[in-house]
């Protein structure tokens, strides 16, 4: 069975001598794999369509349970220019794998989709001054679209005003509340109320007037350290493209 | 017996990429009708490249020696280096004839999702030989595809400060192709490099 869907390449695999698995999410369908004949080759039809982040209009042969075929993939924004900015292609592997991480395979998700589509363009169309703080909010909003923020607007349990996070729990706890058996000695980082502002800022105000929101670079770096606790806790593991971020940017001679 | 035997062969065949089932059976009787030492000269043939083969020790080229027959070349042009993915892109390179350097195969590419980071390739190598062997360019020869354009971004950033000169292959059209079927993506580099003619 022929049918057709839009969807955004999340990642490729290589298969065989020259054939590629999709991972696609899909407008309709949720995150799905799809199998690719040859785009590996030079002269392939698909051409750059099966590129990652590539929003292109597809084409689907087969059951939906078994690996579809991509007979076809027009694109319709091929948002190169993530991809060939080295910093915001890393950030945007991030979502992707985030993405990948944490929701499961066939789960149809109109709103995801739309708002992947709507950060992908956010990151394409922004100026390089605001990007660190850009990639730190789209991963923000990206986990509480899909219900796995952290919470840092006081104690998780009672409400109580609270600067201490603990991964374990996912959210911020009060001295009290922090102290029963669940919790009890427990790891968790102390955080700031600047991170907090930032924080809430970058959930409630809209995406496009978030590059108002000018947090220092500290604010930043800690916040980012809370999230890539949170993540690890949740998926039992570190991201590989956390790490791959930290090796690529360490300190050298000039920076990207 | 004989069945089980016949069958381990094509099993073994069709783990070749590009060999599928039919063709591994094709090709199994073809080699039970071969006269015996031509088999076993096949046989071993597999047998000495898995003893002998390995990477040349300057340029991860693949060879029976510490150094590639490349590296060993003394009319090769020692101040360009070519870099690529895999030998199996030196080869190709190789075989057009028209690059006179030294290559340096990286044996892979970056990828984020894949947690493939610098130094599970060969970029450190890269690095120490632009440094000590007098380079004066590196061509980026990685594939025109997200992973071999990230790995060719992380390396130029990372030459660049050296003083080294950093090319990057021209992307463009296939020969022999048509304008009309060619996508947004692969008509935008081929206009960004355009030449003078
Ligand atoms: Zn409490
Ligand atoms: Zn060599």
């Amino acid at each position: 069975m022929l049918t057709g869907t839009e969807g955004i390449v999340l990642k490729t695999q290589k298969y065989g001598d020259a054939d590629l698995i999709v991972t696609y999410l899909t407008s309709d369908r949720g995150i799905i794999n799809a199998f690719a004949k040859s785009p590996r080759k030079t002269r392939s039809r698909f051409g750059s369509s099966l590129e990652p982040l590539t929003h292109a209009r597809i084409s689907l042969w087969g059951k939906e349970q078994s690996l579809p075929r991509i007979t076809q993939a027009d694109i319709i924004n091929s948002f190169r220019q993530i991809r060939d900015n080295f910093q915001d292609f890393i950030n945007a592997s991030k979502l992707v794998e985030m993405l990948i991480s944490l929701i499961p395979e066939g789960i149809p998700n109109k709103r995801l989709f739309a708002f992947f589509l709507n950060i992908l363009n956010f990151i394409k169309s922004s100026g390089q001054e605001t990007k660190e703080a850009l990639h730190l909010i789209a991963q923000i909003r990206l986990l509480t679209a899909i219900g796995y923020a952290p919470r840092l607007k006081g104690c998780g349990k009672c409400g109580t005003r609270s600067l201490d996070f603990y991964p374990d729990s996912g959210t911020t706890l009060c001295g009290k509340c922090a102290s029963l058996p669940l919790a009890k000695g427990k790891p968790f980082i102390r955080i700031n109320n600047k991170v907090i502002h930032f924080y809430t800022h970058s959930i409630e105000w809209p995406i496009n007037i978030s590059n108002r929101l000018k947090p220092n670079p500290e604010t930043l770096t800690e916040l980012s350290g809370l999230l890539d606790k949170h993540l690890t806790y949740l998926l039992s593991k570190k991201l590989r493209s956390s790490e791959f971020l930290a090796a690529t940017t360490r300190p050298r001679p000039r920076p990207f | 017996m004989s069945g089980s035997l016949v069958e381990n062969l094509i099993n073994e065949l069709s783990r070749l990429p590009g060999i599928g089932r039919k063709t591994a059976q094709r090709l199994s009787f073809f080699i039970i009708g071969m006269p015996g030492e031509e088999a076993i000269s096949m046989a071993n043939a597999i047998i000495k490249i898995k003893e002998k083969a390995r990477f040349c020790k300057n340029c991860f080229n693949i060879t029976e020696d510490e150094v590639c027959s490349i590296c060993r070349d003394p009319g090769r042009d020692r101040s360009k280096i070519c870099v690529v993915e895999e030998p199996s892109n030196l080869i190709v390179i190789e075989n057009a004839r028209i690059f006179r350097g030294l290559y340096h195969v990286l044996l892979g590419s970056l990828s984020p999702i894949d947690g493939i980071t610098p130094e599970r390739l060969k970029i450190n190598e890269l690095t120490k030989r632009v440094k000590e062997d007098n380079v004066s360019e590196v061509i980026i020869a990685t594939n025109p595809n997200t992973k071999g354009e990230t790995t060719a971004q992380y390396i130029s950033q990372l030459l660049k400060p050296l003083g080294v000169k950093i090319t990057r292959i021209a992307y463009g059209l296939p020969i022999g192709g048509d304008i009309e079927f060619a996508d947004e993506v692969t008509i935008s580099k081929a206009l960004e490099g355009r030449n003078e003619m």
